[in-house]
């Protein structure tokens, strides 16, 4: 594992020489920045006279202000992520610097868990800026620490999930723009998938004058479709844990995913050695 | 101390490497000749362990490449023919980085750098960034990373190739001085090249090895010119589809 670490550690230092790494966390806290200022403003004027706002009493702090904030900065997270995955691999092999590293005597777990750790390494700073905007209110509130805790590990799961996705994908394409590019779609298209699904009827039925057997067959498929829709979105599993709520199928579901994108990323590094 | 038996590379349906079988001693120094498209930089790809063959075997040192690759690349050092390097990183800190990645210790590290540094000429660029090197300043980096470490085989794929005359002269004067402590095999189409820098001369056309040259330092390259042309003028040798 020491290489890996040499690995990561080159290329944790190389994001930060070029202009890159200041420019995604720069946007990172820009933008979760201002997200924070502006719902906390609201939050405060729907505190201060809540009918106007539907609510008839003081809504709960956690509940409306603090954990759709962290599921912003998840989602926030996973559309300027490719600015990070994009160079990963891609442009190892873009620049031709990959026949060095697979020349040099170092195993693909080296490489991967090498860039994949220098990824998690910048996650883990933009969460720490996310953390920074939160604690400004610890002497204003009496928040409640899982929720804060829960909150950052929402985030930071989800963010591992994201870059694990983005780093499969780097490994598949040869340039890193197209990569980072492929990667947005991707995720453009699980956000919208997910979405789509949450406003999709719960049950869907055939007219009576079809066979019994079909129509339960139809509505069985429905569901599993649905269920399935549900489930796919990498920021859905945030909200539960954003909330507080400690879910077991939340966390291995990041867990899980962040494994098979790995898993796969192995493979498509492997593959060099099956073009016969 | 490289054994080359019977390496086929397909590309498709196209063959790079047609059944190639040589081997080379230990401290000797072989040139891989042949025009554009031999299959010179397949060879040395293969070799290196960055890919693999269709069929056939390599051992390099007591290790067959295919079967222990990492053992392998800790016998190697590699130039390749496209000098790819991380062109934000300064030459320091390159030369550690590959020092580290290559496994030595902190300790071993300092004096692989320091040594590669002076035999490659690096001190006027030590703390420069790679992005800012002239060609042939990125060259000797190249020759410097693939020394580290002092690996018992160098390869070098077309080390000279894109340099002006004096950074050619430079290199070549570099890979002389490399002594016998390492076995170098050297792929160019520079016929010169090899009169100078090399024991012995592999032939290649088409994916094969058509000749083979034993260079006497005495004689004129003119004889080596001739003994080229005519290996490579052979009818018969071709790339099949």
């Amino acid at each position: 594992m020491k290489s890996a670490w040499n690995i990561g550690k080159r290329e944790f230092i190389s994001f930060f020489v070029t202009p890159s790494g200041y420019v995604v966390l720069g946007l990172i806290a820009l933008l979760t920045g201002t997200a924070f200022v502006l719902s906390f403003l609201t939050y405060v004027q729907i505190s201060q006279s809540p009918f106007q706002f539907g609510y008839t009493t003081v809504p709960d702090f956690e509940e409306t202000f603090l954990s759709p904030y962290f599921v912003f900065c998840g989602i926030m997270i996973m559309f300027l992520s490719p600015l990070i995955t994009m160079r990963l691999i891609s442009e190892e092999y873009h620049k031709g610097t990959m026949e060095l590293l697979l020349t040099y005597p170092l195993r693909d777990r080296d490489i991967i868990f090498g860039k994949f750790g220098s990824a998690l390494a910048v996650l883990l700073l933009a969460v720490g800026l996310i953390a920074i905007n939160v604690f400004l209110l610890l002497p204003f509130t009496d928040m409640e620490w899982s929720v804060f805790l829960f909150g950052l590990c929402s985030v930071f799961l989800m963010g591992m999930a994201i870059l694990s996705l983005g780093l499969f994908i780097s490994s598949l394409i040869t340039y890193p723009i197209t990569a980072g590019l492929v990667s947005f779609g991707v995720y453009l298209l699980l956000f919208i998938v997910g979405n789509v699904a949450e406003k999709m009827p719960q049950k869907t039925s055939l007219p009576n004058t079809f066979p019994g057997f079909l129509r339960g067959s139809v509505e069985n498929i429905y569901w599993l479709f649905r269920s399935l829709l549900l489930e796919l979105p990498l920021d859905n599993h945030a909200k539960n844990m954003a909330l507080g709520i400690f879910e077991p199928k939340d966390i291995v579901y990041y867990l899980l995913c962040t494994a098979f994108f790995v898993f796969l990323t192995f493979r498509a590094l492997e593959s060099r050695n099956w073009r016969k | 101390m490289i054994e080359v038996r019977k390496l086929t590379k397909y590309y498709g349906s196209f063959r790079a490497l047609k059944e190639v079988s040589f081997s080379i001693k230990e401290g000797e120094r072989v040139g891989l000749l042949g025009p554009n498209g031999a299959g010179k930089s397949t060879m040395m790809r293969i070799l290196t362990g960055f890919m693999p063959a269709s069929y056939g075997t390599a051992t390099i040192g007591k290790y067959e490449i295919h079967e222990y690759p990492l053992e392998v690349k800790r016998l190697i050092g590699y130039l390749p023919e496209r000098v790819s390097l991380y062109d934000e990183m300064t030459v320091k800190s390159f030369l550690k980085f590959v020092a580290k990645v290559k496994g030595l210790s902190s300790t071993q590290c300092k004096i692989a750098v320091d040594e590669v540094v002076q035999t490659c000429g690096l001190e006027e660029v030590y703390s420069r960034v790679v992005g800012v090197l002239s060609k042939g300043f990125r060259q000797r980096l190249g020759l410097a990373q693939a020394l580290i470490g002092s690996p018992p085989v160098i390869i070098l794929d077309e080390p000279t190739v894109g340099l002006d005359p004096q950074q050619v002269v430079e290199i070549r004067d570099l890979i002389k001085n490399l002594g016998e402590r390492h076995t170098v095999l050297l792929s160019t189409h520079i016929l010169s090249e090899v009169s100078l820098l090399c024991s012995r001369a592999l032939i290649m056309n088409a994916g094969e090895i058509v000749s083979e040259i034993t260079i006497d330092p005495t004689k004129p390259t003119v004889e080596i010119e001739q003994a080229f042309l005519k290996a490579i003028a052979r009818e018969g040798v071709g790339i099949e589809k």
